[in-house]
């Protein structure tokens, strides 16, 4: 018996060998994922797209121009933006700290672009052949958004468009750099691909063929500046002479036109956002409705997927918020591109006003929808700015601000417990110098803040609005500024006062670059274009030239009990001077490390 | 217990003995390179924190070395005394003189001196800081060695500070900068006025001591300044 079933036993093993091993062993792994699993599937293909989305140099709130682009879940620190260099804002950068950037090289994100193009069109059975030109138009777009973050912080750089094997020589894998030139026209090209390609409309957060229009008109338009003005204020040095930092002024005018006519590509399938009355609530709303047909390309957050922002909760005071810190406060030069405000008497004397809120009467809606001024409200609570009392005020303003602070005749407190004769002393939202968080400006953001929100709400990484990266207003900007460089002056003046109108402002009866340029300022204020503005225009080593700013402080006359503004130097004290090799930034110093054919870097580096 | 003791001396022996087997064949930064940036127009070129520099470049290392720097001394000269030896392109670049475009190329070892001839865009003449009560009066006179092609004249300002280390950067703002007078002319547009500045500087502090500088800056790729020499002043107490 014993043996029968050792039999059995040899038998059945022997058995179960003889038929398993006729397996082929040869099997694609399980367990990784293979080309034909992401690229088979539009599920697949979206994933691979969410990682290169993710990646996009999208300057947004989170972006911090001295680190780079965040996409964790705790980038809560919103006030360390371009803004405060610029002057459009103050705040926590001790000076111009970004000139040298943070040593953007996206090349591994551009070589998942270069993947995703090179295997599109070899799953064209799967995906339908509409759908990979579609796909194949969306990633010629990213392409170009990469290349275009490259372009204006290094000019020309490694034009790289297929997948580099990394076994190759190394002389093939040290890519050469391209002239600045070259870059452009490759970012043009990209983006004509992407425009011929894409569709139409796509998911929220994903590119259209219009965002490639969009961004079309904007590239060209930094283009055509950085040959018209690099080519009369420049750094000279080998990069220039060779071409890799520079363009021929030359090819201004062609770059200009070509901004122009991407711009009008839009025409008709974008409006601006005018849904409300309330020109004030109208403009305010723009930046927080999703259903604004002037969004063309935007990036979404949410507190699921660990991706919310921080902006109501750091741009807005501890008083209305659940739990902030603000560090960057607005201007009262970019408050005075809408104009001086009237805050003193024709014989120089402050003018008195009965409330704080007074300031705002007259000026226009979109000013009151970008800066919150004393007085406005928010959640229920008054902007309540008050710099210090004077127990009495006589003379002019301009003697009384150039006097020495300790001959000067006013009450000031480190602390809203401090009161004179039961009045306090300063505002619950400043200003103060005691520390960061009130404003040293007299002033606070308001645009993209979300005022619906319960205070308990507003706390750090809780904020979703997305971010507008491309709207219709910047495109019709760049139309207009591309047409009046080209002497185009009437369809400027028609663009320019398209965008007036809807911000309430009174509309312009002649125009010229000074007023497209501050139109610019006005409506793009906080959005992150103005850094680069100022370098294209290469204006920036005059504007910030050892600059220093002000801001608008209230005051509390006691025995008048009325209340007075004086423009005064912004109470952080900061100085920003622009380097003019700064125009260019150095390319990494690792890249060159690992590649000398990067040589020459950009010049004075 | 001895028998221990002995044999740890022992194992500490073997280590020590074995730890220094591998010697580190490079030289230390032992080279060191010094000299003057002499001006075309005699003397030194007087310069300024964070403007003049001597760029190095170590051929002899990597053909495209990381460039390093050697900021300019007050008085136009320069040392470094931490370099490696090697073979080194050097130019200076950075301040308010004609550019050099061709580097020299230099053997640096111990003690390597070398000069520079460099040609200041604008030299500043009878320079003269006289009180009178407690306002400092400044005049002194611009001169261009080479006046064609010039970069554009920017402005010209004082520079007092309370250490003998004046210049941009290094200066009292309310002594200094609120007194720069703007220019922005190019130099064949200047005239006589123009180029024969003089600056009221009131109430100094009494009972102080002053070093007391001029400058004027140029819209050149570096809006670097040309400075005068420094004179000491001392503000007598009421």
């Amino acid at each position: 018996m014993k043996s029968i079933h050792k039999l059995i036993i040899a038998i059945s093993i022997s058995a179960g060998a003889l038929i398993t091993s006729c397996q082929k062993l040869d099997i694609p792994p399980t367990n990784i994922f293979t080309p034909d699993i992401i690229f088979g599937s539009e599920a697949g293909v979206k994933s691979f797209l969410a990682t290169i989305y993710r990646g996009l140099p999208i300057e947004d709130f989170k972006y911090r121009p001295d680190q780079g682009f965040k996409t964790g879940g705790n980038d809560w620190e919103n006030f360390f933006n371009s803004a405060s260099v610029t002057g459009e804002e103050v705040g926590p950068f001790g000076g111009m700290d970004i000139g040298t950037g943070f040593g953007y090289w996206p090349y591994g994100d551009i070589r998942n672009v270069n993947i995703l193009i090179d295997e599109l069109p070899k799953h064209a059975d799967k995906l339908g052949q509409t759908n990979v030109n579609a796909l194949l138009g969306e990633a010629h777009f990213l392409r170009a958004y990469y290349y275009f973050g490259l372009a204006k912080r290094y000019g020309g750089v490694p034009i790289v468009t297929t997948v580099q094997d990394p076994g190759a020589p190394i002389s093939e894998l040290q890519v050469h750099r391209d002239k600045e030139e070259a870059t452009w026209d490759f970012i043009g090209a990209e983006l004509d691909l992407g425009y011929q390609m894409m569709n139409e409309t796509n998911e929220a957060g994903r590119a259209n063929k219009y965002a490639a229009a969009a961004l079309k008109s904007r590239a060209m338009l930094y283009a055509g500046s950085i040959a018209k003005y690099g080519s009369a204020n420049f750094v000279d040095g080998p990069a220039r002479a060779e071409g890799f930092a520079g363009i021929p002024a030359a090819k201004a005018n062609d770059y200009f036109t070509k901004a122009v006519e991407a711009a009008k590509l839009l025409e008709g399938h974008y409006s601006l956002y005018e849904k409300n009355a309330d020109k004030v609530q109208n403009y305010v709303d723009l930046f927080l409705k999703s259903e604004s047909p002037e969004n063309i390309f935007i990036k979404q957050y949410s507190i699921i997927s660990n991706t919310a922002h921080s902006w109501d909760a750091t741009m807005s005071p501890r008083y209305m918020t659940a739990n902030a810190l603000t560090r960057s406060y607005p201007t009262l030069e970019l408050v005075q591109r809408w104009g001086a405000l009237q805050v003193t008497n024709s014989d120089g004397t402050p003018k008195r006003f009965n409330d704080r809120a007074e300031i705002m009467q007259g000026l226009e809606p979109r000013l009151l929808a970008t800066v919150y001024f004393p007085g406005a409200t928010l959640r229920g609570l008054t902007f309540d700015m008050q710099r210090g009392i004077y127990p009495s005020f006589s003379g002019t303003a301009a003697a009384e601000v150039a006097k020495q602070s300790n001959s000067r005749s006013y009450i000031l407190s480190g602390d809203t417990k401090t009161l004179y004769q039961g009045k306090m002393v300063i505002g619950f939202t400043g200003p103060w110098t005691g520390g960061d968080e009130l404003t040293r400006t007299g002033f606070y953001v308001r645009k993209y803040i979300d005022a619906a929100k319960p205070i308990s709400t507003v706390d750090l990484n809780r904020s979703e609005q997305p971010w507008l990266d491309l709207r219709y207003a910047e495109i019709l900007l760049n139309r207009a500024e591309a047409a009046m460089e080209l002497g185009n002056a009437g369809d400027a003046l028609t663009l320019i006062n398209m965008i007036r109108s809807r911000a309430g402002a009174t509309p312009y009866t002649s125009i010229d670059i000074e007023k497209v340029r501050n139109e610019r300022g006005m409506e793009l204020a906080f959005e992150n274009h103005y850094y680069w503005d100022l370098k294209r225009w290469r204006i920036a080593d005059v504007v910030l030239n050892n600059a220093r700013f002000k801001g608008l402080m209230p005051y509390y006359v006691f025995n008048e009990n009325k209340y007075i503004f004086l423009a005064e130097p912004e109470l952080f004290q900061r100085n920003y001077n622009f380097d003019k090799k700064f125009y260019y930034e150095p390319i990494p110093g690792g890249e060159l490390g690992k590649n000398p054919n990067l040589y020459p870097n950009n010049p004075n580096y | 217990m001895k028998n221990l003791i002995s044999r740890m001396l022992l194992g500490i022996t073997i280590l020590a003995s074995s730890a220094c087997t591998k010697i580190d064949n490079y030289d230390g930064p032992n080279a060191s390179f010094e000299g003057n940036l002499v001006s075309s127009e005699g003397g030194n070129l007087l310069t300024s924190q964070g403007s003049t520099q001597i760029r190095l470049e170590q051929i002899s290392w990597s053909a495209t070395p990381s460039p390093q720097e050697i900021p300019s001394k007050f008085d136009g000269t320069f040392k470094d005394s931490k370099l490696f030896k090697g073979t080194y392109k050097v130019i200076p670049k950075g301040g308010a003189f004609w550019p050099l475009y061709d580097t020299v190329t230099v053997d640096i070892n111990k003690g390597t001196k070398r000069d520079f001839t460099v040609t200041p865009y604008i030299i500043i003449k009878n320079f003269t800081a006289t009180l009178n009560g407690k306002t400092l009066t400044l005049k002194y006179l611009m001169e261009a060695p080479i006046g064609a092609g010039l970069p554009t004249i920017i402005e010209t300002q004082p520079y007092v500070n309370n250490t003998k280390l004046v210049g941009a950067g290094a200066s009292i703002r309310d002594f200094s900068d609120l007194y720069k007078k703007s220019i922005n002319k190019q130099w064949a547009d200047m005239t006589d006025a123009d180029k024969s500045v003089t600056i009221d500087i009131p109430d100094m502090l009494p009972g102080r001591k002053f070093f007391v500088r001029v400058g004027v800056r140029l819209n050149d790729s570096f809006k670097s300044s040309n400075f005068s020499d420094i004179i000491e002043i001392d503000v007598p107490a009421n």
